[in-house]
């Protein structure tokens, strides 16, 4: 695991994959004079999985907010795609924890979908279409005419990652998004967001609790320490893609990261 | 399911037709003198004359003008006033107090008011009617959109929706079973003060023919009258509970 002054970090992640898709610069910012992240500098690039792990209310979302422009930093600057950015972006989609809470109750999944498509003003005529390959895609054929209440948890959070793809977003920020489901779904969802990402070629901002989950999807893992919230490490994954809930997951250099990762979490709240 | 249902149905057909079996009988002995209590084969021999020969059919459509007319300018009222202040937490903590106030003031208290003001007229009854019926939908209003869920004014900002568009596709519709249930409410005051309104000003209507019958014992017209009120309330709310069922069908829907 490597460890440097954030500048440094920031510029090795920058070379590392080309031109930069997300790129926090020297970000501040508190509530009510807490000081919440305090010199985040980060760069993500283009078609990157960068992973965030930290322990809860070390800013993780904080962060994610800024990135998706719900919140401005106090100083110190955020681009997505080289533009600062100044408020949500559609470019930009926002993948919530709670599901439950982000979809609208009274729309079907063909309608939640479809606010997205009215929000970017495409022609009522040609959203049909477009909604049928977007529930398609999550694996929701079939269900469009389903009210969220009617849907499992997994398929409700599907449907919030079609209402994202609907953006068309080039960045994907995701808070937690597996984390209320159970084992089975959680992988499967894993694995279809990674198929996802790969054809769409966005870039990822993924915030999880669980080291597992950051390593198996990342091309990196940052680990936040709180108080305030600042980059504590980065490590860099090699696993070979695409990844296998199996194999991949018992491969040495998983194992290895597993254990480093666990000890810094560990420091990290103690 | 649907079993039960019929069952239901049928179980209250046979209270309403116990109830109806025993004022026949009550009327038949005499224990209420006929001047007071005629039987229902009289009160709707009266009902049946009133409406083919008389002109109950027009009390009752004034009746229901009077009432839609308030109910529906209370409601628009009630509804915009209701999201500008339930949307705003300043406004709601400016008003709160003074609502508390005006809430438990009975609306038949402002008639007095409303005379001096306007006298006697269909106007005066009209403010009336919308003055005493704005309070559920407002008050429900005011709760329906302070409850939105934050979230989802997120996920609005986080795709850019225009602001009208926040209002009408978010706002509005998650606001919408507090809504209703407080137009509902509004409907029942509407009728009330309707009846009230007409009696005390005597402005034509149902009120009026119910008030008037009593002065001359009229009695059979008398609850004619009433009995036409009750179905007026019966069918509005079986109405509005139509619309309700019809527009929120999405909560009806668990998995
Ligand atoms: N709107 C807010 N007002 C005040 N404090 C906040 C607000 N949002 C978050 N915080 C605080 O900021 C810290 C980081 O929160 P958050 O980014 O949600 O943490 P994480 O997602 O890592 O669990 C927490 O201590 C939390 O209490
Ligand atoms: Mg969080």
């Amino acid at each position: 695991m490597e460890r440097a002054d954030l500048h440094g970090l920031a510029e090795a992640g920058a070379c590392a994959v080309g031109a930069a898709a997300i790129e926090f610069h020297n970000v501040d910012l508190s509530y009510s004079g807490k000081p919440i992240l305090a010199g985040l500098s980060l760069a993500v690039g283009k078609g990157e999985i960068v992973c965030v792990i930290g322990p809860s209310g070390c800013g993780k979302t904080t962060a994610l907010r800024v990135a998706g422009g719900l919140i401005k930093p106090d100083s110190g600057s955020v681009k997505v795609g080289g533009k600062p950015v100044t408020g949500p972006r559609r470019d930009v989609a926002i993948v919530f924890q709670d599901y439950g809470k982000a979809l609208l109750p009274w729309r079907t999944a063909a309608g939640n979908v479809s606010l997205a498509l009215e929000a970017a003003g495409t022609p009522a005529r040609q959203r049909k279409e477009r909604i049928h390959a977007l529930l398609e895609k999550v694996g929701l054929h079939g269900h469009a005419d389903k009210y969220p209440t009617e849907m499992s948890g997994g398929m409700q959070q599907r449907l919030q990652i079609a209402r994202c793809l609907a953006q068309e977003p080039s960045v994907l920020l995701m808070d937690e998004p597996f984390g209320a489901l159970d084992a089975m779904t959680r992988q499967t969802l894993q694995d279809e967001m990674l198929s996802i990402a790969a054809e769409t070629g966005a870039t990822v901002f993924f915030v999880t609790h669980d080291l597992e989950e950051a390593i198996y999807l990342g091309d990196r893992v940052i680990g936040l320490l709180p108080n305030p919230g600042r980059i504590g490490t980065i490590a860099k994954v090699t696993l070979p893609r695409p990844r296998n809930q199996l194999e991949t997951r018992e491969m040495a250099e998983f194992l290895r990261l597993r254990r480093a990762l666990f000890d810094f979490i560990g420091k990290a709240e103690g | 399911m649907n079993g039960r249902r019929v069952l239901w149905l049928a179980g209250s057909f046979l209270v309403a037709a116990g109830f109806v079996w025993i004022w026949q009988w009550i009327a038949d002995h005499r224990l209420i003198s006929p001047v007071f209590l005629p039987g229902p084969d009289r009160a709707w021999a009266a009902l049946v004359k009133g409406m083919t020969d008389g002109d109950l059919t027009e009390k009752l459509f004034a009746t229901i003008r009077r009432m839609i007319y308030g109910w529906l300018l209370a409601s628009l009222v009630g509804i915009a006033l209701g999201a500008a202040i339930g949307t705003s937490k300043a406004l709601r903590e400016y008003l709160a107090p003074m609502f508390e106030f005006l809430r438990p003031l009975p609306a038949s208290a402002i008639i007095p008011v409303a005379i001096a003001l306007l006298g006697l007229s269909d106007p005066m009854a009209l403010a009336v009617i919308a003055f005493g019926s704005l309070w559920p939908v407002l008050l429900a209003t005011i709760h329906g959109f302070s409850a939105v869920e934050p979230r989802l004014y997120e996920v609005g900002r986080a795709l850019r929706l225009s602001r009208p568009a926040v209002i009408f596709k978010i706002a509005l519709p998650s606001a919408s079973p507090d809504i209703l249930a407080g137009m509902r409410l509004g409907l029942t005051v509407a009728l009330i003060l309707s009846v009230v309104c007409e009696m005390l000003a005597g402005r034509d209507g149902l009120g009026n023919w119910i008030l008037l019958s009593a002065r001359s014992f009229r009695a059979p017209d008398l609850y004619a009258g009433v009995i036409l009120l009750g179905v007026l309330g019966y069918v509005s709310s079986m109405a509005i509970a139509a619309v309700e069922h019809r527009l929120l069908i999405w909560r009806g829907r668990a998995r």
